[in-house]
C-alpha cells in the first residue's frame, strides 16, 4: 500500500529513534494488523495474541535504539520481535498450563502429526503458503518456524542428522519462498 | 563460492526468517556488507514478505492501541519528570537534608507507618479494581447463564406439550369406542383437490368430535378449513381448524348425530353456510 504510505522507511526509523510517539502511532497504525496476522500463525489464541502484540510494541518502541537498518527491514526487526515474543509465550508455563486445562497436550513435542494436521485447517499467512509444500518440509518448518526450535533440537526431536536438518531446512526455504512469488 | 549460488542456497531466507544459526548469521552479515547484490537479494525477499504480511493481517482489538500508548506515556513522562527534576532544582536534595534536621520531633517510627498505609492504600485500592471487573464479568456471565436457562425450559416446555398432544392423539386412534369416519376427495366430485384426506374420529359414547387432516392442501393465509356434519341433509357447522400438522388431533365441536362429514374451505374464521363450490372431502358415518 505506497500510496497510504506517510513517510519515508527512513523518515519513520529517525522519526522514532527520536521518539516521535506520532510516528510511532502512524507505526501502530500500519504494521498491528500485519504483526498480529504474525502473532495469530504462533498462537491461535486471539486475547493472548493481542496480549503478545501490546507487548511487542512497547519493546519496539524501547528497543527501537538498537534496530540497525544495514541488517534488514524496519518490517524484518518487527516481525522477528513478535515472532520471538509468541514463542516465548508458547513456552512460558502460564501459556502451557491454560492450554492443558482446555484439554490439550502441553508437550509439542509429542504431538507433530497431530500439528500438522491442525495446521492444514489453518489458512492464514505463511501457513497457507507452508500447506504447498511437502510433509517433511513442513514439519521442519513447523519446528524451526513456528516453534522456534534449534536446528540441534530439531535433529533430536525428529531423530534425523543435524545436516540433513539444515539442508532440508534451506530447500524448505527456497520452496517457501518460491511459492510466495 | 560463486555470489548467485550463494543467494539461492536458502540462507539468505533463514536469515530473514530468523532461523539460521548464529554462525550462519555472521557469515551473511559479512557477506552482505561485500556483495551488494546479496543484500539487493535480501531486500527483495524482505519487501515480499512483508507485502505478504500485509495481506494477510488481522486487525487487533481497539484497546489494544491505548493500552500500548498508556504505558508509552506514562514511562515518557517518568523520565521526563526525572531530568527536569535534576535540572531545576540540582539542590534539592540539599534543601531536603536542611528541612529534615530542622524538623526532628517526627517520630521515625510513625514516619515508616504512613509510608506503609500509603503503600497498603495504593495495594487495596489495585485489589478493589481487580476485584470489581471480576465481579462484572461473573455478574455477566451469570445473566448469560439464566437467559439461556430460561429459554431451555421454555424449549423443553413446548416439547413436553407437543409430546402430550402426540399421545392423547394416539389413545384416541386406538381406542374402540371411537367411530373412525374417512372423508376422501374423490366422494366429492368438484374437489379442487382429489387426493384430499382427513379423519373424523366421533367418540360414540361423549359425541366429541376429532379431526385429523391427513392429506389437506395448505390453505391461503386468509383462508380456513370448516368441517360440517350433514344432518338430515343439512350442512351444521362443527368448527374451522388449521392444519400444521397432520399426526395431531383437533378437538372440534360435539355433534349428537350426523348421516355424513365434509369439509369446505371458507374464510379465516368460518362461514354459517358452507361454500358447496370449495368442498374438499366429504365421508359417510
Amino acid at each position: 500500500m505506497p500510496a497510504s504510505l506517510l513517510y519515508s522507511e527512513q523518515q519513520l526509523i529517525t522519526l522514532l529513534k527520536s521518539r516521535e510517539s506520532k510516528a510511532f502511532g502512524y507505526l501502530y497504525d500500519h504494521y498491528s494488523a500485519a504483526l498480529l496476522g504474525i502473532i495469530m500463525q504462533i498462537l491461535k489464541d486471539e486475547p493472548v495474541a493481542n496480549d503478545v502484540l501490546q507487548e511487542v510494541f512497547i519493546s519496539i518502541w524501547k528497543k527501537i535504539e538498537s534496530y540497525d537498518a544495514a541488517k534488514g527491514r524496519l518490517f524484518t526487526w518487527m516481525l522477528n520481535i513478535a515472532r520471538n515474543a509468541s514463542i516465548d509465550m508458547l513456552r512460558s508455563k502460564a501459556y502451557q498450563n491454560e492450554k492443558k486445562n482446555q484439554g490439550l497436550e502441553g508437550n509439542v513435542d509429542l504431538n507433530i502429526d497431530r500439528q500438522v494436521s491442525a495446521l492444514n485447517v489453518d489458512n492464514i499467512g505463511l501457513r497457507k503458503v507452508l500447506e504447498k509444500l511437502k510433509k517433511d518440509y513442513r514439519i521442519l518448518l513447523e519446528l524451526a518456524y513456528f516453534k522456534g526450535y534449534t536446528h540441534e533440537e530439531i535433529a533430536e526431536i525428529e531423530s534425523i542428522p543435524l545436516g540433513t536438518v539444515k539442508t532440508r531446512i534451506r530447500n524448505a526455504l527456497i520452496q517457501l519462498r518460491q511459492e510466495l512469488k | 563460492m560463486n555470489i548467485q549460488e550463494y543467494i539461492s542456497c536458502g540462507i539468505l531466507e533463514s536469515y530473514v526468517l530468523g532461523v539460521a544459526t548464529p554462525e550462519e548469521k555472521a557469515e551473511f552479515e559479512k557477506m552482505c556488507a561485500a556483495y551488494p547484490e546479496l543484500s539487493a537479494a535480501r531486500d527483495a525477499f524482505e519487501r515480499k514478505l512483508e507485502e505478504h504480511a500485509l495481506h494477510n493481517a488481522i486487525s487487533p482489538s481497539g484497546e489494544v492501541k491505548d493500552k500500548i500508548f498508556s504505558e508509552i506515556e506514562i514511562a515518557g513522562e517518568r523520565s521526563h519528570f526525572d531530568t527536569l527534576g535534576t535540572e531545576l532544582y540540582p539542590n534539592a536534595k540539599a534543601a531536603y537534608d536542611v528541612a529534615e534536621s530542622e524538623t526532628p520531633i517526627i517520630n521515625i517510627g510513625w514516619r515508616y507507618l504512613a509510608v506503609a498505609s500509603v503503600i497498603l492504600l495504593i495495594v487495596s485500592i489495585g485489589a478493589n479494581l481487580y476485584f470489581f471487573r471480576k465481579y462484572k464479568e461473573s455478574t455477566n456471565q451469570y445473566n448469560a447463564l439464566v437467559s439461556s436457562q430460561t429459554q431451555m425450559v421454555g424449549n423443553y416446555k413446548l416439547i413436553q406439550s407437543k409430546l402430550q398432544e402426540k399421545e392423547n392423539t394416539i389413545f384416541m386412534m386406538k381406542d374402540t369406542g371411537m367411530r373412525v369416519i374417512k372423508m376422501l376427495g374423490k366422494n366429492v366430485p368438484t374437489s379442487p383437490f382429489p387426493s384430499s384426506l382427513a379423519t373424523v374420529y366421533w367418540d360414540k359414547r361423549t359425541k366429541d368430535v376429532f379431526i385429523m387432516a391427513n392429506a389437506m392442501p395448505l390453505p391461503g393465509t386468509d383462508k380456513q378449513y370448516q368441517l360440517w356434519a350433514i344432518v338430515n341433509g343439512q350442512p351444521v357447522d362443527a368448527g374451522v381448524f388449521d392444519v400444521n400438522d397432520p399426526h395431531i388431533r383437533l378437538r372440534m365441536k360435539t355433534i349428537r348425530n350426523a348421516q355424513a362429514f365434509a369439509v369446505t374451505l371458507e374464510k379465516k374464521g368460518g362461514s354459517s353456510k358452507p361454500n358447496m363450490q370449495a368442498m374438499y372431502v366429504m365421508g359417510k358415518v
